[in-house]
Protein backbone atom coordinates (compact mmCIF):
# COMPACT_ATOMS: atom_id res chain seq x y z
CA UNK A 1 0.00 0.00 0.00
CA UNK A 2 0.91 3.63 -0.73
CA UNK A 3 2.61 5.73 2.37
CA UNK A 4 2.19 9.01 2.98
CA UNK A 5 4.42 11.07 5.68
CA UNK A 6 2.02 13.71 7.66
CA UNK A 7 4.54 15.95 9.78
CA UNK A 8 2.76 16.70 12.85
CA UNK A 9 3.82 19.72 14.76
CA UNK A 10 5.98 21.28 15.88
CA UNK A 11 3.17 23.86 16.20
CA UNK A 12 -0.44 21.67 16.50
CA UNK A 13 -3.42 22.78 18.69
CA UNK A 14 -3.26 20.53 21.44
CA UNK A 15 0.87 20.90 21.73
CA UNK A 16 1.30 23.29 24.25
CA UNK A 17 5.28 22.69 23.36
CA UNK A 18 6.88 22.07 20.32
CA UNK A 19 7.32 18.15 19.24
CA UNK A 20 7.47 17.05 15.51
CA UNK A 21 5.94 13.26 14.85
CA UNK A 22 6.44 12.32 11.01
CA UNK A 23 3.83 10.01 10.84
CA UNK A 24 3.86 7.33 8.47
CA UNK A 25 0.45 6.66 7.17
CA UNK A 26 -1.00 3.45 5.25
CA UNK A 27 -4.02 4.57 4.42
CA UNK A 28 -5.81 6.62 7.80
CA UNK A 29 -2.93 3.87 9.58
CA UNK A 30 0.14 5.16 11.56
CA UNK A 31 2.70 2.37 10.86
CA UNK A 32 5.68 4.35 12.02
CA UNK A 33 6.59 7.63 13.73
CA UNK A 34 9.72 9.62 13.76
CA UNK A 35 10.15 11.77 16.58
CA UNK A 36 12.20 15.24 16.06
CA UNK A 37 12.62 17.35 19.17
CA UNK A 38 14.89 20.29 20.06
CA UNK A 39 12.76 23.35 19.35
CA UNK A 40 13.41 24.56 23.31
CA UNK A 41 16.41 23.11 24.06
CA UNK A 42 18.51 25.72 26.49
CA UNK A 43 21.16 23.41 27.10
CA UNK A 44 20.80 24.29 30.57
CA UNK A 45 22.49 21.61 31.85
CA UNK A 46 25.94 23.51 30.40
CA UNK A 47 25.28 26.46 32.48
CA UNK A 48 26.99 24.24 35.42
CA UNK A 49 30.50 25.34 33.41
CA UNK A 50 29.41 28.99 34.10
CA UNK A 51 26.64 29.07 37.48
CA UNK A 52 27.99 28.43 40.80
CA UNK A 53 26.46 25.43 42.84
CA UNK A 54 24.85 27.13 45.21
CA UNK A 55 22.96 29.21 42.40
CA UNK A 56 22.22 26.33 40.35
CA UNK A 57 18.99 25.69 42.39
CA UNK A 58 17.91 28.45 40.41
CA UNK A 59 18.27 27.43 36.61
CA UNK A 60 16.89 23.90 37.90
CA UNK A 61 14.11 24.65 38.55
CA UNK A 62 13.60 26.74 35.21
CA UNK A 63 14.06 23.40 33.20
CA UNK A 64 10.16 23.59 33.75
CA UNK A 65 7.32 25.83 34.55
CA UNK A 66 5.03 23.06 36.41
CA UNK A 67 7.42 20.81 37.80
CA UNK A 68 9.85 23.24 39.06
CA UNK A 69 9.43 23.13 42.90
CA UNK A 70 10.60 19.27 42.56
CA UNK A 71 12.76 19.78 40.19
CA UNK A 72 14.64 22.53 42.74
CA UNK A 73 13.77 19.91 46.03
CA UNK A 74 15.65 17.05 43.54
CA UNK A 75 18.72 18.89 43.11
CA UNK A 76 18.76 20.34 46.82
CA UNK A 77 18.46 16.64 47.68
CA UNK A 78 21.47 15.28 45.67
CA UNK A 79 23.37 18.09 46.57
CA UNK A 80 22.87 17.63 50.16
CA UNK A 81 23.75 13.45 50.00
CA UNK A 82 26.90 15.15 47.94
CA UNK A 83 27.41 17.16 50.98
CA UNK A 84 26.90 14.93 53.98
CA UNK A 85 24.02 17.31 54.77
CA UNK A 86 21.16 16.45 57.29
CA UNK A 87 18.47 18.83 56.61
CA UNK A 88 15.74 19.55 59.33
CA UNK A 89 13.17 17.35 59.92
CA UNK A 90 10.24 20.01 59.27
CA UNK A 91 12.11 21.57 56.02
CA UNK A 92 11.52 17.32 54.92
CA UNK A 93 8.08 17.78 55.49
CA UNK A 94 7.67 20.98 54.26
CA UNK A 95 9.11 19.72 50.97
CA UNK A 96 6.84 16.47 50.80
CA UNK A 97 3.59 19.28 50.87
CA UNK A 98 5.02 21.31 48.20
CA UNK A 99 5.88 18.49 46.25
CA UNK A 100 2.51 16.69 46.73
CA UNK A 101 0.52 20.31 46.23
CA UNK A 102 2.74 19.90 42.59
CA UNK A 103 1.32 16.85 41.63
CA UNK A 104 -1.97 18.23 42.17
CA UNK A 105 -1.65 21.25 39.88
CA UNK A 106 0.21 19.17 37.64
CA UNK A 107 -2.27 17.09 37.20
CA UNK A 108 -5.42 19.30 37.25
CA UNK A 109 -3.77 21.19 34.18
CA UNK A 110 -3.04 18.17 32.04
CA UNK A 111 -6.38 16.97 33.00
CA UNK A 112 -7.64 20.41 31.99
CA UNK A 113 -5.55 20.34 28.68
CA UNK A 114 -6.12 16.79 27.94
CA UNK A 115 -9.83 17.86 28.26
CA UNK A 116 -9.59 20.85 25.63
CA UNK A 117 -7.75 17.98 23.01
CA UNK A 118 -10.85 15.84 23.22
CA UNK A 119 -12.95 18.54 22.74
CA UNK A 120 -14.58 19.26 26.50
CA UNK A 121 -13.89 22.69 26.79
CA UNK A 122 -16.03 23.56 29.57
CA UNK A 123 -14.10 20.60 31.31
CA UNK A 124 -10.97 22.46 30.78
CA UNK A 125 -12.27 25.61 32.41
CA UNK A 126 -13.70 23.21 35.76
CA UNK A 127 -10.17 21.60 35.76
CA UNK A 128 -7.95 25.54 35.39
CA UNK A 129 -10.23 26.86 37.67
CA UNK A 130 -10.42 24.23 40.63
CA UNK A 131 -6.05 24.10 39.73
CA UNK A 132 -6.48 28.45 40.78
CA UNK A 133 -6.87 27.34 44.19
CA UNK A 134 -3.34 25.04 44.41
CA UNK A 135 -1.46 28.34 43.05
CA UNK A 136 -3.29 30.79 45.68
CA UNK A 137 -2.10 28.16 48.30
CA UNK A 138 1.72 28.58 46.72
CA UNK A 139 1.30 32.24 46.24
CA UNK A 140 0.75 32.46 50.03
CA UNK A 141 3.37 30.45 51.32
CA UNK A 142 6.22 30.51 48.44
CA UNK A 143 5.44 33.38 47.23
CA UNK A 144 5.45 32.59 43.38
CA UNK A 145 2.99 31.15 41.56
CA UNK A 146 4.94 28.71 39.13
CA UNK A 147 8.59 28.95 40.22
CA UNK A 148 8.90 29.47 43.79
CA UNK A 149 12.67 29.28 44.81
CA UNK A 150 11.84 27.80 48.40
CA UNK A 151 14.75 25.16 48.46
CA UNK A 152 17.82 25.84 48.89
CA UNK A 153 20.72 23.26 49.77
CA UNK A 154 20.00 22.59 53.25
CA UNK A 155 16.99 23.02 53.71
CA UNK A 156 13.75 25.54 52.60
CA UNK A 157 13.80 29.24 52.69
CA UNK A 158 10.10 29.81 54.29
CA UNK A 159 8.45 27.87 57.05
CA UNK A 160 4.78 27.50 57.24
CA UNK A 161 2.49 28.60 60.37
CA UNK A 162 0.60 25.51 62.08
CA UNK A 163 -2.35 27.02 61.69
CA UNK A 164 -1.81 27.85 57.84
CA UNK A 165 -0.95 24.47 57.51
CA UNK A 166 -4.23 23.23 59.16
CA UNK A 167 -6.26 25.99 56.65
CA UNK A 168 -4.53 24.53 53.43
CA UNK A 169 -5.17 21.13 54.74
CA UNK A 170 -9.07 22.18 54.68
CA UNK A 171 -8.83 23.94 51.47
CA UNK A 172 -7.07 21.71 49.52
CA UNK A 173 -10.26 19.06 51.08
CA UNK A 174 -12.57 21.31 50.13
CA UNK A 175 -11.42 21.36 46.53
CA UNK A 176 -11.40 17.31 46.65
CA UNK A 177 -14.96 17.55 47.46
CA UNK A 178 -15.70 20.31 44.38
CA UNK A 179 -13.57 18.82 42.06
CA UNK A 180 -15.57 15.13 42.67
CA UNK A 181 -18.37 15.87 40.06
CA UNK A 182 -15.60 16.78 37.51
CA UNK A 183 -13.62 13.60 38.57
CA UNK A 184 -16.72 11.80 37.79
CA UNK A 185 -17.81 13.07 34.39
CA UNK A 186 -14.15 12.42 33.40
CA UNK A 187 -14.38 8.39 34.61
CA UNK A 188 -17.90 8.25 33.36
CA UNK A 189 -19.24 10.34 30.36
CA UNK A 190 -20.16 8.61 27.78
CA UNK A 191 -18.60 10.97 25.17
CA UNK A 192 -15.61 10.97 27.02
CA UNK A 193 -15.62 7.10 27.04
CA UNK A 194 -16.19 7.20 23.35
CA UNK A 195 -13.33 8.79 22.51
CA UNK A 196 -10.58 7.70 24.74
CA UNK A 197 -11.53 4.08 26.07
CA UNK A 198 -9.77 1.18 23.96
CA UNK A 199 -7.81 4.02 22.84
CA UNK A 200 -3.99 4.01 22.82
CA UNK A 201 -3.52 0.71 24.90
CA UNK A 202 -0.38 0.54 26.53
CA UNK A 203 -0.04 -3.36 28.15
CA UNK A 204 1.81 -4.35 30.78
CA UNK A 205 4.18 -6.11 29.05
CA UNK A 206 4.73 -3.36 26.52
CA UNK A 207 5.04 -0.51 29.26
CA UNK A 208 8.14 -2.89 30.79
CA UNK A 209 9.16 -3.27 27.56
CA UNK A 210 9.60 0.26 26.49
CA UNK A 211 10.70 1.41 30.72
CA UNK A 212 7.61 3.56 30.80
CA UNK A 213 6.87 4.85 34.12
CA UNK A 214 4.69 7.17 36.24
CA UNK A 215 1.14 7.60 35.67
CA UNK A 216 1.83 5.71 31.91
CA UNK A 217 3.55 2.42 33.78
CA UNK A 218 0.84 2.88 36.43
CA UNK A 219 -2.58 2.62 33.91
CA UNK A 220 -0.95 -0.22 32.40
CA UNK A 221 -0.71 -2.28 36.20
CA UNK A 222 2.91 -1.53 36.79
CA UNK A 223 3.36 -0.80 40.60
CA UNK A 224 6.24 1.44 39.57
CA UNK A 225 6.49 4.87 42.20
CA UNK A 226 9.28 6.11 43.57
CA UNK A 227 7.46 7.28 46.32
CA UNK A 228 7.58 3.59 47.28
CA UNK A 229 11.20 3.52 47.95
CA UNK A 230 10.16 5.25 51.09
CA UNK A 231 12.44 8.67 50.70
CA UNK A 232 11.59 11.82 51.49
CA UNK A 233 9.66 10.82 54.52
CA UNK A 234 7.05 8.66 52.28
CA UNK A 235 7.72 5.85 54.74
CA UNK A 236 6.29 7.86 57.17
CA UNK A 237 2.88 8.03 54.93
CA UNK A 238 0.42 5.38 54.52
CA UNK A 239 0.45 5.01 50.63
CA UNK A 240 -0.43 2.85 48.00
CA UNK A 241 -0.11 3.93 43.91
CA UNK A 242 -2.76 4.31 42.44
CA UNK A 243 -3.29 1.64 39.38
CA UNK A 244 -5.37 0.98 36.63
CA UNK A 245 -4.62 -1.99 34.23
CA UNK A 246 -6.72 -0.84 30.58
CA UNK A 247 -4.00 0.34 29.33
CA UNK A 248 -5.98 3.03 27.29
CA UNK A 249 -5.74 6.83 27.14
CA UNK A 250 -9.09 6.91 29.59
CA UNK A 251 -6.94 4.95 32.12
CA UNK A 252 -4.54 7.18 32.24
CA UNK A 253 -6.68 9.66 33.25
CA UNK A 254 -8.30 8.05 35.66
CA UNK A 255 -5.31 7.44 37.00
CA UNK A 256 -4.81 10.86 37.11
CA UNK A 257 -7.75 12.04 38.13
CA UNK A 258 -7.30 9.23 41.54
CA UNK A 259 -3.93 10.66 42.15
CA UNK A 260 -4.93 14.04 42.91
CA UNK A 261 -7.13 12.91 45.97
CA UNK A 262 -4.26 10.80 46.98
CA UNK A 263 -2.25 13.63 46.84
CA UNK A 264 -5.08 15.64 49.08
CA UNK A 265 -4.61 12.88 51.46
CA UNK A 266 -1.13 12.21 51.34
CA UNK A 267 -0.44 16.12 52.63
CA UNK A 268 -3.16 15.71 55.60
CA UNK A 269 -1.41 12.89 57.04
CA UNK A 270 2.02 14.95 56.61
CA UNK A 271 0.51 17.84 58.56
CA UNK A 272 -0.56 15.40 61.02
CA UNK A 273 2.30 13.46 61.78
CA UNK A 274 4.18 16.41 61.23
CA UNK A 275 6.23 16.99 64.78
CA UNK A 276 3.78 20.76 65.65
CA UNK A 277 7.37 22.74 65.87
CA UNK A 278 6.55 26.04 63.97
CA UNK A 279 9.59 28.42 64.70
CA UNK A 280 11.63 25.42 64.64
CA UNK A 281 15.10 25.30 62.12
CA UNK A 282 14.33 24.89 58.20
CA UNK A 283 17.41 25.08 56.69
CA UNK A 284 20.91 24.28 58.03
CA UNK A 285 24.59 26.46 56.88
CA UNK A 286 25.96 24.68 54.09
CA UNK A 287 29.95 25.19 53.89
CA UNK A 288 32.76 24.32 51.71
CA UNK A 289 32.65 23.23 47.70
CA UNK A 290 30.91 19.84 47.45
CA UNK A 291 33.16 16.73 45.96
CA UNK A 292 31.78 13.28 44.58
CA UNK A 293 28.51 12.06 42.47
CA UNK A 294 25.12 11.24 43.48
CA UNK A 295 22.12 9.85 41.80
CA UNK A 296 18.76 10.81 42.83
CA UNK A 297 15.07 10.03 42.48
CA UNK A 298 11.70 11.88 42.78
CA UNK A 299 8.12 10.76 41.75
CA UNK A 300 7.10 14.28 39.56
CA UNK A 301 3.41 14.48 38.59
CA UNK A 302 4.51 12.83 35.19
CA UNK A 303 6.61 10.33 37.00
CA UNK A 304 10.22 9.01 38.00
CA UNK A 305 12.86 11.89 37.77
CA UNK A 306 16.51 11.01 38.31
CA UNK A 307 19.44 13.84 38.54
CA UNK A 308 22.92 12.95 38.00
CA UNK A 309 25.44 14.96 39.79
CA UNK A 310 29.09 15.25 39.75
CA UNK A 311 31.15 17.30 41.91
CA UNK A 312 34.88 18.22 41.70
CA UNK A 313 35.48 20.35 44.88
CA UNK A 314 35.61 23.70 42.63
CA UNK A 315 32.64 25.91 42.95
CA UNK A 316 31.27 24.76 39.33
CA UNK A 317 29.53 21.36 39.46
CA UNK A 318 31.53 18.97 36.65
CA UNK A 319 28.12 17.72 35.41
CA UNK A 320 24.45 17.70 35.86
CA UNK A 321 21.74 15.55 33.95
CA UNK A 322 17.73 15.23 34.55
CA UNK A 323 16.59 12.28 33.10
CA UNK A 324 12.68 13.65 33.17
CA UNK A 325 9.68 11.33 32.79
CA UNK A 326 8.46 12.71 29.83
CA UNK A 327 12.38 11.76 28.34
CA UNK A 328 11.17 8.06 29.26
CA UNK A 329 8.18 7.99 28.37
CA UNK A 330 8.86 9.28 24.66
CA UNK A 331 9.37 5.36 23.64
CA UNK A 332 6.18 4.06 24.76
CA UNK A 333 4.39 7.01 22.94
CA UNK A 334 5.85 5.75 19.88
CA UNK A 335 5.09 2.63 20.55
CA UNK A 336 1.50 3.43 20.92
CA UNK A 337 1.42 5.85 18.12
CA UNK A 338 1.91 2.73 15.85
CA UNK A 339 -1.27 1.12 14.56
CA UNK A 340 -3.43 3.71 15.99
CA UNK A 341 -5.66 5.74 13.66
CA UNK A 342 -4.27 9.25 12.84
CA UNK A 343 -7.71 10.95 14.15
CA UNK A 344 -6.29 9.35 17.78
CA UNK A 345 -2.78 10.38 17.83
CA UNK A 346 -3.27 13.85 19.61
CA UNK A 347 -5.14 12.08 22.63
CA UNK A 348 -2.53 9.49 22.34
CA UNK A 349 0.21 12.29 22.67
CA UNK A 350 -1.85 14.23 25.12
CA UNK A 351 -2.23 11.22 27.42
CA UNK A 352 1.39 10.72 28.15
CA UNK A 353 1.41 14.21 29.22
CA UNK A 354 4.60 15.59 27.57
CA UNK A 355 6.56 18.08 28.83
CA UNK A 356 8.97 18.89 26.13
CA UNK A 357 11.03 21.73 28.31
CA UNK A 358 11.69 18.96 30.93
CA UNK A 359 12.74 16.62 27.92
CA UNK A 360 15.16 19.36 26.16
CA UNK A 361 16.98 20.72 29.21
CA UNK B 1 34.98 -4.42 29.19
CA UNK B 2 34.05 -5.85 25.69
CA UNK B 3 31.58 -5.34 23.57
CA UNK B 4 29.95 -8.73 23.74
CA UNK B 5 30.55 -9.29 27.73
CA UNK B 6 28.58 -5.78 28.39
CA UNK B 7 26.02 -6.36 25.83
CA UNK B 8 25.63 -9.81 27.58
CA UNK B 9 25.40 -8.21 30.93
CA UNK B 10 23.00 -6.08 30.02
CA UNK B 11 20.90 -8.92 28.63
CA UNK B 12 21.01 -10.23 32.08
CA UNK B 13 19.65 -7.13 33.75
CA UNK B 14 16.66 -7.31 31.54
CA UNK B 15 15.92 -11.20 31.93
CA UNK B 16 16.36 -10.37 35.43
CA UNK B 17 13.54 -7.75 35.61
CA UNK B 18 15.33 -4.80 35.28
CA UNK B 19 14.29 -1.57 33.89
CA UNK B 20 16.33 0.93 31.82
CA UNK B 21 16.83 4.30 34.18
CA UNK B 22 18.87 6.33 32.75
CA UNK B 23 22.00 6.42 30.87
CA UNK B 24 24.42 9.53 31.67
CA UNK B 25 27.34 10.65 29.79
CA UNK B 26 29.79 13.18 31.42
CA UNK B 27 32.75 14.68 29.13
CA UNK B 28 36.13 14.02 30.77
CA UNK B 29 38.28 17.31 29.82
CA UNK B 30 41.59 16.69 27.33
CA UNK B 31 44.66 16.79 29.80
CA UNK B 32 47.95 15.42 29.29
CA UNK B 33 48.16 11.74 28.17
CA UNK B 34 44.27 12.21 27.22
CA UNK B 35 44.97 14.82 24.48
CA UNK B 36 41.23 14.33 22.66
CA UNK B 37 39.67 14.38 26.38
CA UNK B 38 36.85 11.11 26.76
CA UNK B 39 33.61 10.13 27.58
CA UNK B 40 32.74 8.80 31.27
CA UNK B 41 29.63 6.11 30.30
CA UNK B 42 27.10 5.30 33.30
CA UNK B 43 24.20 2.68 32.10
CA UNK B 44 21.57 2.58 35.26
CA UNK B 45 19.35 -0.25 36.03
CA UNK B 46 16.39 0.19 38.21
CA UNK B 47 14.62 -2.46 40.12
CA UNK B 48 12.62 -1.87 42.82
CA UNK B 49 14.04 0.80 45.39
CA UNK B 50 17.58 -0.63 43.91
CA UNK B 51 19.99 1.25 41.26
CA UNK B 52 22.68 -0.32 39.86
CA UNK B 53 25.44 1.15 36.89
CA UNK B 54 27.59 -0.20 34.48
CA UNK B 55 30.16 2.01 34.22
CA UNK B 56 33.29 2.23 31.01
CA UNK B 57 35.27 5.21 30.16
CA UNK B 58 35.68 5.16 26.48
CA UNK B 59 37.91 7.76 24.02
CA UNK B 60 36.34 9.75 20.92
CA UNK B 61 35.65 7.45 18.13
CA UNK B 62 35.22 4.38 20.35
CA UNK B 63 32.51 2.27 19.28
CA UNK B 64 30.30 1.68 21.83
CA UNK B 65 27.59 -1.00 21.33
CA UNK B 66 24.16 -0.08 21.43
CA UNK B 67 21.97 -1.70 23.97
CA UNK B 68 18.50 -1.25 21.99
CA UNK B 69 18.17 -5.18 21.39
CA UNK B 70 17.92 -5.41 25.48
CA UNK B 71 15.81 -2.36 26.23
CA UNK B 72 14.40 -0.48 23.09
CA UNK B 73 13.76 2.00 25.31
CA UNK B 74 17.58 2.47 24.96
CA UNK B 75 17.17 4.43 21.50
CA UNK B 76 16.48 7.71 23.03
CA UNK B 77 19.15 8.59 25.22
CA UNK B 78 21.88 6.87 22.80
CA UNK B 79 20.60 9.26 19.91
CA UNK B 80 21.38 11.94 22.76
CA UNK B 81 24.76 10.87 23.35
CA UNK B 82 25.86 11.11 19.86
CA UNK B 83 24.12 14.93 19.14
CA UNK B 84 25.27 16.19 22.43
CA UNK B 85 28.36 14.74 23.06
CA UNK B 86 29.39 12.95 19.89
CA UNK B 87 29.87 9.47 21.04
CA UNK B 88 30.34 6.85 18.42
CA UNK B 89 27.13 4.76 19.36
CA UNK B 90 26.79 1.82 16.72
CA UNK B 91 23.46 -0.55 16.16
CA UNK B 92 20.77 2.06 17.51
CA UNK B 93 17.32 0.07 16.75
CA UNK B 94 16.22 3.93 16.02
CA UNK B 95 18.88 6.09 14.44
CA UNK B 96 17.39 9.43 14.31
CA UNK B 97 20.57 10.71 12.35
CA UNK B 98 21.22 13.47 13.80
CA UNK B 99 17.63 14.87 13.87
CA UNK B 100 16.94 14.53 18.02
CA UNK B 101 18.33 18.14 18.76
CA UNK B 102 18.44 21.04 16.92
CA UNK B 103 21.31 22.98 18.79
CA UNK B 104 23.18 25.43 17.39
CA UNK B 105 26.87 23.64 17.93
CA UNK B 106 27.53 20.40 16.87
CA UNK B 107 28.66 18.13 19.55
CA UNK B 108 27.85 21.15 22.38
CA UNK B 109 28.89 18.77 25.07
CA UNK B 110 31.73 17.08 23.31
CA UNK B 111 35.59 17.50 25.33
CA UNK B 112 36.94 19.63 23.33
CA UNK B 113 33.71 21.84 22.96
CA UNK B 114 33.87 22.63 26.66
CA UNK B 115 37.26 22.68 27.07
CA UNK B 116 37.12 25.66 24.21
CA UNK B 117 34.19 27.27 26.45
CA UNK B 118 35.71 27.40 29.49
CA UNK B 119 38.93 28.80 27.62
CA UNK B 120 37.12 31.71 26.18
CA UNK B 121 35.53 32.35 29.33
CA UNK B 122 38.64 32.95 31.32
CA UNK B 123 40.46 34.80 28.60
CA UNK B 124 37.51 36.92 29.11
CA UNK B 125 37.74 36.93 32.75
Amino acid sequence: MKRTVVPMGPQHPVLPEPLVLDLVLEDEKVVDAIPTIGYVHRGLEALVERVEYTEFGYVVERICGICSFMHGMGYAVAMEKIMAVEVPERASWLRLIWAEMSRIHSHLLWLGLGADAFGFENLFMHCWRTREAVLDIFEKTTGGRIIFSVNKIGGVRRDMADTELAAIVDTLQQLGAGFAETARIFETDPSIRHRLAGVGVLSREDAHAVDAVGPMARASGIRLDTRLTGTHLYDRLEFEPVLETAGDCLARVVVRVREIGQSIDLIRQAVERMPKAEGAPIEVKVRGLPTGETFERLEQPRGEVIYYIKANGTKYLERFRARTPTFANIPAMIRLVKGCDLADVPNIIMTIDPCISCTER
Amino acid sequence: MDGATFLARVAEYRADGWRLAIINTTSILPAEGMEHGAFDISWSFARDGALEHLREQVLPGEEVPSISASFGAAFLYENEMRELFGVNVTGMALDLKGQLYKTATIVPFAPSAIRARLDAMAKKA
